[in-house]
């Protein structure tokens, strides 16, 4: 093969380095506190997997609006009412499998859509956020998970509800104490030997991509695409250690809780997670945050004895499934309704709260059983002038990527499309 | 790959290229014949050329799916039909059962159309090193045990943790490579530093009494005086004189425990001081008689006991509070203690008493092992008279979090709390007592073998320097050529690269002049190779030139064929024999690739195959999808769960090993069971751990997989049977029928809610609409077939359903017992009467079974879809071992000869 085309197709991925800002404008930026005006806008994915309770969570579509009755499965969120919007109507159309609850949720792609691969994705909404408005802050996302519960919770294919530019699926803390440590860990060793170690680390990236290189001119076509995921990762590594080599010297943070105990599960495990995810946004360590929250482990810890994925086809059964699925949503509204708590409560440097620069999105893929149409979509949130306290019924079909490309635009983030998007959804826009 | 040596000329190559035209295939999927002309009649008024509306035309629409569009728009039509939107209700609708046809059809065409336009060609993709062959790899090649939990899995629902496309790598994974490398390493130096270090602890269980007693004793007393106390109050309380006030006390304590609290505005009651409580007590006196105080009698009972003064009984949480002294034995190894490999031994009898399916103890790690899962099960077939001596290997970590330093024995079953606790309970109403002592422990030891005798692992055999600061005086060219032999044995044979061990070198002396030890830099540089793209991927590089041949040579194909058959890289012999190649026998040669293929097989590390592949293939991972209620189902604890797990890789091992008929897995007069689970069978006279080949007794449904409690249970949610998954797996795994993906957006059927009703009526309503006809005329009868099976895989004759009421109570009054008839047909095909017609019925399918093995095994071991061009290749595994009797190993030669498997 020809050593030109072998370089171009490897420094196409050298442009993954992110342009950072100069050390002293750093200084400005070192907290939170030290705010810049106006202040940054952040954006928070929800994800929970098996969906929800049909009949109990869908407010009425006959009564769109700000008048409509709140729902049961709603009913926690009573007091936050005039402060989200719910959206019904939006599915992506690609999505064909009933088990998959967040493997497309943010990024709409065909499973199917490479021809010659038997799974394929494209990037997801939060990581097109994070590649604008990543570059200020210690973490350009936080993609949060619940590690092995996601297994049993409907969530399918994933590391967590992001993927990156190439489609491929992007990790992160599994558990509160993994995200507590990358939050807030603090380096207490000499700044000399940070370097030092900085530097060995560079020289271990640099000796694996020479590594990969050497053996992707000894491998076919097929196969040195396969590589070019070692090869890309090394890249991202690079680009963090870049980061990394900015943030020399400026301390995490002083987090205001205490380090989690581990092995907390289910409510009180998305409880932490929310807290923690908040302090994220306080701190100002990441604008972007997506969860990808576990419902096998929730229901366990509500003490239901139906596993979850036996919750969800409730339909035809009533009683103890059906009931396991309410509970399950009222639980999960309960969560969400601590956190908007939350939100509203952090007051910002410039008086404001931080509910007034967040966006919120709470939902799923699935709508429930193996439905993938009307996927349950809540926004809530100030951050991104979308109208609040409304029911928006669009019409059926209206790509979810529509609402995805709303709230990137609202975030002030200007692409042009997302995913399978077809315009923006004007009514959700505050006039 | 040249066309001359494809199973199938292919006109057209699929192109993954971005950017390149639409791809098509040459011999596409087609939807049914009748299709486009139903589509005409029904929907073409809205969705044809005389409506320029139309944003979905179906004329245009070709019965051939031959591009991923048109995929998609077929996929619309069959969303569209599924969720009932087309044709719209006041349409005229299609006749169901034409409609069921329809659906039918389309489905499955969808399936084929997917597969083939994700048809990766029959190249295998560069594989990097699965997680569980990550793990086998660094055993191999250093002889230690790493917990390789913290890497993401790699299987995708449904495929097999070996397809090339599914293993991912990124940034994250590398530091996580690069850690446990590191861990690895430094876990292999210390294990060498300890050889023929020798060490032994004994626990003595008989010292426990004192504590045992001394707890019981305190139980007794508080008791006595709580008891004694109380009595006093309301002595004086009952007394005529004290009527009024109590009267007057009694209006604002109705109760007697608010009655006790109120004892100082009683004359004459005592003071709790009296009875020996300290003050301020009093609130947690009368608490203390709510206690159980089932450890009174049982204690008297324990004591009953013979041998006592040399050993102690296990006892059953339930009794009380104070007598878990009893429940488990801990032993606690040194912290100082180096990592090796241990062996724990227990010297056990059973009581005359003793139930059958108590004669077990189960071994774990865990300082404190309430709720801890055990690691295994052990059969106690001591007696008191004649004890003996169970043997556990056990492996010590280096890296220790006091966990894996806590070893425990205990009662089958004592772990789960809930489920011993309820045994107590029924065998205290029967007996009085509660349950029988059942296990004496003479002794619980661990020793630590010197390990002088065994083998240096290759990879520090290859280094062959001291493993110590001693090796911080070598020059140079030392370290770099240890680690040049190191790099040699890490990537299975090919040496390092021009340049690699000078960059190694470099990093190495860099670490020491800032200051690092020589054993430091030295982890830190092998850490390195552990996380370099040659050792984590299998790469098969192509020949230098394009000869056009791409077999591959021999060290790869050696590769393929042992990271097939053990999960893990060549051994020495296998490596040996791969080179040979050079002169042209070696693996080369057919002979000598199935003499090795042979070698493999009857080495006890083809586990690394059997137990990945039966659990993939099988889907077995629904096993681990529920856990199973141990009130509702007492029997099926997590040790039967284990055992009935193993079984059915005992049952395919055992198969492998004498090269049996595939069929036996579909029916046998024989199970492979340990004593344990052959209790759960009914079948008497097997005792002791080891999983071994014995006759079904007449009128016992077991032999075969139909059989098995596991394959029961994963077709269960955990409480009941599930049909439905049941039918699916049969036509999935045995029948070579599956059924496509469960459609969304289906309607569900919602009206039988809180009716009372036999799992038949209920399923029959899946007939109703076609969209679910279509798919459920075939699952549900084969699913129902096998109803005869509770949720764990226990033989029932009747089933009931007890529907809930308005609040989500159970209403006894509406339940419904019916008995369970087995008299169906397969959709299409014969019909069958009782469970063992219906067995009779699959094993008459063992063509078909076979087909669904072969194509599983190539899928497993080609790591990629097993697609249309496949199609030969299965054809050729499956007549090869029907030529044998369907031999099981007659598939794997036939698989390891083939061209694929021998090429790129």
């Amino acid at each position: 093969m020809s050593t030109s085309l072998q370089r171009r197709q490897f420094l196409q991925t050298g442009t993954a380095i992110i342009a950072l800002p100069a050390l002293e404008s750093l200084g400005f930026r070192r907290f939170a506190a030290a705010a810049e005006q106006p202040r940054p806008k952040r954006l928070v994915f929800l994800g929970f997997g098996w969906g929800v309770t049909n009949d109990s969570w869908y407010p009425d579509t006959n009564k769109p609006g700000r008048d409509y009755p709140l729902p049961p499965g709603l009913r926690p969120l009573e007091r936050h009412k005039a402060d989200f919007t719910i959206v019904q109507g939006l599915w992506h159309r690609h999505t064909a499998n009933g088990h998959y609850g967040s493997t497309f949720w943010l990024t709409g792609a065909n499973e199917f859509g490479q021809p010659g691969q038997a799974f394929s994705n494209t990037v997801s909404v939060d990581q097109v956020a994070a590649s604008h408005v990543g570059a200020a802050t210690r973490f350009d996302s936080l993609c949060l998970d619940c590690g092995e519960a996601a297994g049993g919770s409907g969530h399918g294919p994933g590391l967590s509800l992001s993927w990156d530019a190439r489609g491929k699926p992007l990790g992160g803390p599994r558990n509160p104490v993994e995200a507590f440590h990358k939050l807030f860990a603090r380096d207490t060793t000499p700044l000399e030997e940070q370097q030092v170690r900085l530097a060995e680390r560079k020289s271990v990236l640099d000796d694996a991509l020479e590594n990969a290189r050497e053996l992707g001119r000894r491998l076919g076509k097929a196969d040195r695409e396969k590589l070019r995921e070692y090869f890309d990762g090394i890249r991202d590594l690079e680009a963090k250690l870049a980061r990394d080599a900015k943030w020399l010297g400026v301390d995490r943070p002083q987090p205001s809780i205490a380090e989690p105990k581990s092995g907390l599960a289910g409510v009180e495990e998305i409880r932490l997670m929310y807290e923690l995810l908040a302090l994220a946004l306080e701190t100002d360590s990441t604008r972007v945050i997506t969860y990808r929250q576990p419902v096998s482990t929730l229901v366990t810890s509500l003490g239901i004895k139906v596993e979850a994925h036996t919750m969800s086809h409730y339909h035809g059964h009533a009683g103890e499934k059906q009931e396991a699925s309410e509970r399950r949503d009222l639980a999960q509204s309960e969560l969400l309704a601590g956190l908007l708590d939350r939100l509203k409560a952090t007051k910002e440097p410039d008086g404001s709260t931080l509910f007034d620069h967040t966006t919120v999105a709470y939902g799923s893929n699935i709508r429930t059983g193996h439905s993938l149409d009307n996927c349950p979509t809540l926004v809530a949130g100030r951050g991104a002038g979308l109208r609040m306290g409304e029911q928006l019924v669009v019409p059926k079909g209206t790509p979810l990527c529509n609402a995805w490309l709303t709230i990137l635009k609202g975030a002030g983030i200007d692409v042009a499309s997302f995913g399978d998007s077809t315009g923006t959804l004007d009514a959700l826009v505050a006039s | 790959m040249t066309a001359s040596r494809r199973w199938l000329p292919i006109a057209a190559v699929v192109s993954a290229a971005w950017g390149a035209a639409a791809p098509s295939i040459a011999d596409p999927p087609r939807v049914a014949e009748a299709t486009p002309s139903v589509l005409a009649h029904h929907c073409l008024d809205c969705h044809g050329p005389d409506e320029p509306q139309a944003s979905f035309r179906v004329d245009t629409l070709t019965r051939a799916i031959d591009t991923v569009e048109m995929a998609e728009r077929w996929q619309k039509v069959l969303n569209a039909m599924n969720s009932g939107e087309m044709p719209p209700a006041d349409a005229p609708q299609l006749d169901p059962a034409r409609k069921i046809e329809l659906l039918d059809d389309l489905s499955h065409a969808m399936v084929a159309a997917r597969k083939s336009l994700a048809d990766q060609g029959d190249d295998t993709l560069l594989r990097r090193l699965n997680r569980r062959e990550y793990r086998n790899t660094l055993r191999q090649l250093l002889g230690v045990e790493i917990d390789v939990n913290e890497l993401p899995a790699d299987t995708r629902s449904g495929g097999f943790d070996t397809s090339g496309t599914n293993l991912f790598m990124s940034g994250d994974q590398f530091d996580q490579y690069r850690a446990l490398g590191r861990e690895a390493v430094h876990e292999s130096f210390a294990k060498a530093a300890a050889v023929g270090a020798a060490k032994t602890l004994r626990v003595e269980p008989e010292a426990n009494h004192a504590a045992f007693l001394a707890a019981n004793q305190k139980s007794h007393d508080e008791h006595r005086r709580a008891k004694g106390w109380v009595d006093a109050v309301f002595a004086a309380a009952n007394k005529p004189e004290n009527a009024e006030t109590l009267a007057e006390i009694r209006k604002r304590a109705p109760a007697d425990w608010q009655l006790i609290h109120q004892w100082e505005r009683i004359p004459g009651a005592p003071s709790p001081q009296d009875f020996g409580w300290p003050e301020g007590h009093d609130a947690q006196v009368p608490w203390e008689l709510n206690v159980n105080t089932e450890f009174i009698e049982y204690e008297k009972r324990y004591l009953e006991q013979p041998r006592l003064d040399t050993g102690a009984y296990l006892t059953l949480p339930g009794a009380n509070r104070s007598s878990y002294a009893n429940n488990w034995f801990v032993l606690r190894i040194p912290d100082d203690w180096p990592p090796g490999e241990y062996v724990v031994r227990v010297r056990a009898g059973a009581t005359p008493q003793a139930p059958a399916d108590r004669r077990f103890i189960e071994f774990g790690q865990a300082p404190w092992p309430q709720d801890v899962p055990a690691m295994s099960t052990h059969a106690v077939l001591g007696t008191l008279d004649a004890p003996a001596v169970i043997e556990i290997p056990y492996v010590v970590p280096a890296k220790h979090d006091g966990r894996s330093r806590g070893l425990f024995i205990r009662e089958r079953g004592a772990g789960q709390l809930p489920r011993a606790v309820a045994r107590f309970k029924q065998d205290q109403k029967a007996n009085g007592v509660g349950p029988e002592l059942a296990v004496w422990i003479d002794w619980f030891e661990i020793e630590r073998l010197p390990d002088t005798a065994r083998a240096v692992p290759p990879g520090l055999r290859a280094l062959d320097i001291p493993f110590d600061e001693r090796g911080a005086s070598l020059p140079p060219a030392a370290i770099k050529a240890a680690l040049g032999r190191f790099v040699l044995e890490a990537y299975r044979g090919v040496s390092a690269p021009r340049g690699y061990l000078d960059r190694l070198l470099a990093s190495y002396a860099a670490r020491r002049r800032g200051g690092v030890t020589h054993m430091q830099a030295l982890e830190e540089a092998l850490a390195s190779v552990l996380a370099s793209p040659r050792f984590l991927y299998r790469a098969e590089p192509e020949r230098s030139g394009d000869d056009g041949d791409d077999a591959l040579d021999g060290q790869k194909l050696a590769c393929r064929l042992s990271y097939l058959l053990w999960g893990e890289p060549p051994d020495a012999t296998l490596r040996q024999k791969a080179k040979r190649d050079s002169q042209g026998a070696g693996l080369g040669d057919p002979a000598t690739l199935d003499e090795e293929c042979r070698r493999l097989l009857d080495d006890p590390r083809a586990c690394g195959f059997v137990v990945p592949f039966v659990s993939q293939w099988l889907s077995m991972e629904r096993l681990d999808f529920f856990q199973f209620d141990p009130r509702r189902f007492p029997r099926f604890d997590l040790a039967a769960k284990e055992a009935a797990r193993r079984e059915v890789y005992e049952t395919f091992a055992d198969l492998l090993r004498t090269n049996g008929r595939l069929g036996n897995l579909l029916q046998a007069d024989s199970v492979v069971v340990d004593g344990l689970l052959a209790e759960y069978y009914g079948i008497e006279g097997v005792a002791g751990d080891e999983f071994r080949r014995v006759p079904v007794p007449r009128g016992n449904p077991r032999g075969g997989l139909l059989g098995m409690a596991a394959i029961h249970a994963m077709g269960s949610d955990g409480e009941h049977s599930s049909p439905v998954e049941r039918g699916a797996w049969v036509l999935r795994k045995l029948l070579d029928d599956p059924p496509p993906p469960a459609p969304p957006n289906v309607p569900q059927v919602a009206r039988l809610a809180g009716k009372a009703l036999t799992t038949q009526e209920r399923l029959v309503a899946h007939q109703e609409e076609p969209q679910c006809a279509s798919c459920h005329r075939r699952i549900d009868p084969p699913g129902l077939a096998l109803e005869n099976f509770d949720a764990v895989g226990q033989w029932r004759t009747e089933d009931s359903y007890t529907p809930l009421d308005a609040n989500g109570w159970a209403n006894p009054s509406l339940k419904k017992t019916w008995p369970i008839e087995v008299n169906g047909s397969f959709h299409g095909g014969p019909s069958f009467i009782g469970f063992e017609g219906f067995r009779d019925a699959v094993a008459a399918r063992e063509q078909d079974f076979a087909r669904s093995f072969a194509k599983a095994l190539v899928e497993y071991a080609l790591g990629r879809p097993c697609g249309f061009r496949d199609e030969p290749l299965v054809e050729a595994i499956v007549n090869r071992a029907a030529a044998k009797n369907f031999a099981v190993r007659e598939f794997i030669h036939a698989l390891v000869q083939s061209e694929a498997f021998r090429s790129k």
